[in-house]
């Protein structure tokens, strides 16, 4: 890269050249004539500095990762840290638990190779790499091993099933309810990572441009008391949500119940309705109806409502 | 309501594990899927949903559209000052107030011009706004350039906690401020003109007539007064002498400034237009404070000109159009001296700032000036030397180009106009000394 231009007595106006191209009209053809060289190498300044981004970045529009430096961490962004910490940990434990070898890739490769140890091992080192390197981003905050960590966590998960809920220990409940109970738990455990490692990054960037003076915050205590009540209340919700689609087919056997046992009954035995195709039709019902609420811009009127009530 | 990037991957993240838990028949990964859109769907709950299409409301409303937390905001700006000068600082007080009765979060960001530089206070705020409470946010913002700037809109922003989707209004408030040239104190521009005006002033022109400084000594005539009698070279001569001085008059002066094109070549700030304006404004205001008549043109793709006036209103309109000056076009000066010559007293001093390049008529114009018997006074700040500075020119071009540009100097001194190849640090007041032969 080329020296910066040096500018002297240029104080007042220094910010105006930081990031950005100096301006200039064309060059006159005398100018041109006097910078030509007998060689014809391109000189270093002649090249503009562009940013070529790779082709993930083209894909998703621009860096998925700042390379933004951080001040130290604040109070916020450290108990953020540890509370992100405490969720990595027990999710690991979660998806060990929960997360059989079998039908995953690495488990047919490893039998296919006659080894079958392999895919076990190969489990527990997704696992780790997940483990490792959220505690990495997490302490560093280094949103690319976070991303790493992400990716490894959500790998490790993809197995064919076959529609039943298998767990990798076999000490955990049979009840259905209970399996579901555990399987929303690991759901949110696993939200609330990607929730708060990223609540690490921007709060991080705020207090950075807090303390450079970008930004400045009018009432902070309360801005981040309100974050800490949404950690608190959205995955209540977003569990009781989860909760309602999974038992989908304990819903409508009881709902059809109240009308004809016998056809309660047998919906109730539906292998289809116990499946996952059964937790996709749940999916569709409720999400249908938080369409509908959308579409009658029930948020607006609640909002309204309050204002009212306010009045 | 507007999605961030984060919510898009967490929705792009939520599909592709419910479909592969479905290909996969896989409960865990269709569990997490349902978790996401839950928690996607809460957030978007709380950032307040208003969808013209689902609403059946008119495209007209779109403003309602804005949702309901946005409507009760009201902005209002004030400014300390809509006149500064370049290194000025305008203080600006933001009135943010919140007319509904819940308390928001709010994020507010005053849209400032680009060039303006934050010196106290900031211009981005995130705040906790109760309801039916107002806030001010000040702050102050320094103008290092000349030039025609404005302050708005205000952006205001509302989003969920987890900044997974967005409300945001600009509220169409705009304050427009003018940055006139920096001045600097001229103590004596050593340009006097040949041509007396009816009016006496503070100029010393070169004709005799009622003043202060001496001309030169003639003999008595009678009705001379006796108080001008030079007694001395009486007594030395023989005759009766009498003092003559040097008219005090109010003269005409032209500035021609060049805001073509290549007149801005060199850094932003310190380019051959950012000080020939500055040159202007500071002769402008010396030569108006002298009671003279100050003419401006400014020739870039097109010809500007202010008619020449006095006084301090002249000042402001004479700062006003240098404010506003941009390098644009390639006239050549020619076409200019064409035009306003004949507009033009002879022999009122003109003083051109320009780089002299890219402009074949340069020699014509300025011998057509001469053979009139205009003072012609030429301030050209070297863009050869901004170039060089910001190291974009090799040093053989450098002295390539600096030669011919000497040449071309010689040939203009050569026709009886006062050059100055002004440097980039040189004061005004030196470059004019040197280009009056001081």
């Amino acid at each position: 890269m080329a020296d910066a231009p040096k500018v002297e007595g240029a104080s007042d106006t220094a910010h105006l050249y930081e990031g950005k191209t100096i301006r200039s009209s064309a060059p006159s053809r005398k100018k041109a004539a006097g910078r030509l060289k007998s060689s014809t190498e391109i000189p270093v300044d002649a090249i503009p500095e562009i940013h070529v981004p790779s082709w993930i970045e083209s894909f998703f529009g621009g860096p998925i990762v700042s390379s933004m430096k951080f001040l130290p961490a604040n109070n916020t962004v450290s108990t953020l840290q540890m509370a992100s910490g405490g969720v990595l940990i027990l999710l690991t434990f979660l998806t060990f638990v929960i997360t059989p070898v079998t039908g995953t890739a690495w488990f047919s490769l490893a039998n296919a190779v006659g080894i079958p140890i392999l895919g076990g091992i190969l489990h527990i080192v997704i696992l780790a790499v997940g483990a490792v390197g959220g505690i990495y981003g997490i302490f560093q905050r280094d949103q690319r091993a976070l991303l790493i960590s992400y990716v490894a966590l959500i790998l490790v998960t993809l197995r064919f099933a076959g529609s039943k809920v298998e767990f990798g220990l076999n000490l955990l409940p049979e009840g259905e309810i209970a399996q579901k109970f555990l399987l929303i738990l690991y759901a949110l455990f696993l939200v609330m990572y990607f929730e708060l490692t990223s609540g690490i990054i921007r709060f991080s960037m705020l207090d950075t441009s807090i303390r450079t003076g970008e930004v400045y915050v009018m009432g902070e205590g309360k801005i981040i008391r309100q974050y800490h009540r949404a950690i608190g209340i959205t995955p209540l919700v977003a569990g009781a949500v989860a909760l309602l689609t999974l038992l989908i087919n304990l819903i409508v056997p009881a709902i059809v119940g109240i009308f004809d046992s016998v056809q309660a009954a047998r919906l109730s035995e539906s292998v289809e309705l116990t499946s996952v195709y059964g937790v996709a039709l749940g999916t569709a019902f409720v999400f249908t109806i938080i369409a509908g609420a959308f579409a009658i811009n029930l948020p607006l009127r609640i909002q309204q409502m309050q204002e009212g009530r306010s009045n | 309501m507007a999605w961030s990037r984060k919510s898009a991957m967490f929705a792009a993240l939520a599909i592709a594990l419910y479909l592969l838990g479905l290909v996969l028949r896989n409960q865990q990964l269709v569990t997490v899927a349902v978790v996401l859109l839950s928690f996607l769907t809460y957030a978007a709950f709380r950032t307040t949903h208003a969808d013209v299409a689902s609403s059946g409301r008119r495209i007209d409303d779109a403003e309602a559209d804005a949702g309901i937390q946005l409507q009760t905001i009201v902005a209002m700006r004030k400014l300390s000052s809509a006149r500064v000068f370049e290194d000025g600082e305008i203080d600006v007080v933001l009135r943010i107030q919140n007319r509904s009765t819940l308390s928001k979060v709010l994020e507010v960001r005053d849209r400032v011009p680009e060039v303006m530089r934050i010196k106290k206070g900031a211009n981005y705020v995130l705040m906790e706004l109760g309801g039916r409470k107002e806030t001010e946010i000040a702050y102050t913002i320094e103008a290092p350039l000349r030039g025609f700037y404005t302050i708005g809109p205000v952006c205001v922003r509302v989003q969920d906690a987890f900044g997974l989707f967005h409300n945001e209004r600009e509220i169409h408030l705009y304050d427009d401020f003018l940055v006139f040239p920096k001045m600097e104190d001229i103590k004596d521009a050593l340009i006097k003109s040949r041509v007396p005006k009816i009016f006496t002033g503070a100029v010393n022109i070169r004709n005799p007539g009622e003043g202060t400084n001496f001309y030169n000594l003639r003999e008595y005539i009678p009705g001379d007064p006796m108080k001008k009698v030079n007694w001395k070279a009486w007594a030395r001569s023989g005759k009766m002498m009498v003092n003559e001085f040097e008219r005090d008059a109010v003269s005409d002066i032209i500035l021609i400034i060049d805001s073509r094109g290549i007149s801005e070549t060199g850094p932003v700030s310190r380019n051959s237009l950012v000080y020939s304006t500055r040159a202007a404004a500071s002769l402008a205001q010396y030569f108006l404070s002298r009671r003279d008549s100050v003419g401006l043109v400014t020739y870039g793709d097109e010809i500007v000109s202010v008619d020449r006036d006095t006084g301090k209103k002249q000042l402001y309109v004479i700062l006003t159009k240098l404010a506003g000056a941009m390098a644009k076009g390639n006239t050549p000066l020619k076409v200019v001296t064409n035009r306003i010559l004949p507009h033009i007293n002879r022999g009122s001093p003109i003083i051109i700032m320009s780089p002299l390049e890219d402009d074949p008529t340069i020699m014509d114009a300025v011998r057509d000036l001469r053979a009139r018997n205009f003072d012609v006074t030429i301030l050209s700040p070297s863009s050869l030397e901004f170039e060089f500075d910001a190291r974009r020119l090799d040093r053989t071009g450098y002295e390539v180009l600096k030669t011919e540009r000497d040449i071309l100097i010689s040939e203009l001194r050569g026709l009886g106009a006062n050059v100055m190849d002004w440097e980039p640090d040189m004061m005004l007041v030196t470059a004019l000394a040197g280009a009056r032969g001081f």
